[in-house]
């Protein structure tokens, strides 16, 4: 049987591993690495490759879920990670300093990933970071021309991610319906002439 | 979002890090890259002898590969990661940790002999490795 793949994003220390590791049915396989940098206040290691875990559905169907490192500089891993993927869940840390520009790197370096397939974006750590609304999250998507789903979400939470992953399916879902129906217009429109 | 490591080097050991290199080049001709990193993937020190080559990049793909390493080997049941070795049609690239912090990176031409880049290797970082302890 054929596996889903799904990728969580997001800033560094958002909750990747976290979140893969709330839903996943084994210990995720992580490549943590001891931080060097800004990060180290924060953590004390890294993703600096990749995040496996898996998750098996009612139908038995099985959901591979893939991290990627968020630091910029390892921006090769996410063009290796998205790669056969069929979605993005994009995690934002709200207290970081600047966490509408941070969720502007993200939209643009899968710009075309998330137009091909579809994302959700989760906000994590809203208790801590109250200054950005999701409102204003909503702006961003807006202005960078995304209609997204967005939702706060604590990364821990097993229900929480569940969600943002139920919201991904159905996103990917009606995109694929939507695309379907490009297809058969562009088809009707083929066998007019 | 751009991060910069806390790891910095005095010029004493930057002088003695290019020393290294240096005898390691002598050690092997077809060493054409020497980078040290951080296991988190930052460029700290490096040489090139043929032309440069992208140091920050090279810095980040080789924490990346040393994890997966570090994980497959853990997940074949066996431990220690000690060396990563990338064979290419046109020279060999190979990646050691060494300390806590640090990874080194040589790159060679295809006319190399694997073993003296290995041995070149091994030998540079049990130097680096004894004066990081200092």
């Amino acid at each position: 049987m054929a596996q889903l793949k799904f990728i969580f994003t997001g800033t560094p220390g958002a909750g990747k591993t976290t979140a893969i590791t709330a839903i996943s049915d084994f210990p995720p396989v992580k490549t943590d690495m001891f931080a060097t940098d800004e990060l180290s206040d924060v953590k004390e290691e890294t993703t600096v490759a990749m995040d496996f875990g898996e998750l098996t559905l009612a139908n038995g169907e099985k959901i591979g879920l893939y991290g990627t490192p968020g630091q910029e500089r390892f921006r090769h891993m996410w063009e290796i990670l998205t790669n056969g993927g069929l979605g993005l869940i994009i995690l934002i840390d709200n207290s970081r300093p600047h966490p509408l520009d941070d969720l502007k790197v993200y939209l643009d370096s899968f710009r075309q990933f998330i137009l091909s397939t579809g994302a959700v974006i989760g906000i994590t750590r809203s208790d801590i970071g109250k200054d950005t609304t999701v409102e204003d999250y909503q702006k961003v998507l807006e202005k960078e021309g995304f209609i997204l789903p967005i939702l706060e979400a604590d990364a821990r939470s097993k229900s929480d991610v569940l969600m943002l992953l139920d919201m991904l399916m159905a996103t990917v879902e009606m995109n694929n319906m939507d695309n379907q129906d490009i297809y058969n217009e562009q088809h009707y429109e083929i066998f007019s002439f | 979002m751009s991060n910069t490591t806390r790891f910095s080097l005095s010029d004493e050991a930057k002088g003695f890090i290019l020393t290294i290199f240096d005898e390691m080049i002598d050690m092997c001709s077809g060493i054409t890259g020497l980078v040290i990193s951080t296991v988190d993937g930052h460029a700290v020190l490096f040489k090139f002898t043929d032309e440069p080559l992208a140091e920050n990049r090279i810095s980040a793909m080789t924490s990346s590969l040393l994890a997966l390493g570090e994980s497959l080997s853990k997940e074949s049941r066996q431990s220690l990661c000690r060396y990563v070795i990338v064979q290419n049609a046109d020279g060999y690239v190979i990646t050691q940790r060494f300390g806590k912090a640090l990874v080194l990176t040589a790159i060679a031409d295809k006319n190399t002999n694997l073993g003296s880049l290995h041995t070149a290797t091994r030998v540079g970082t049990e130097k680096l490795s004894s004066f990081n302890k200092t």
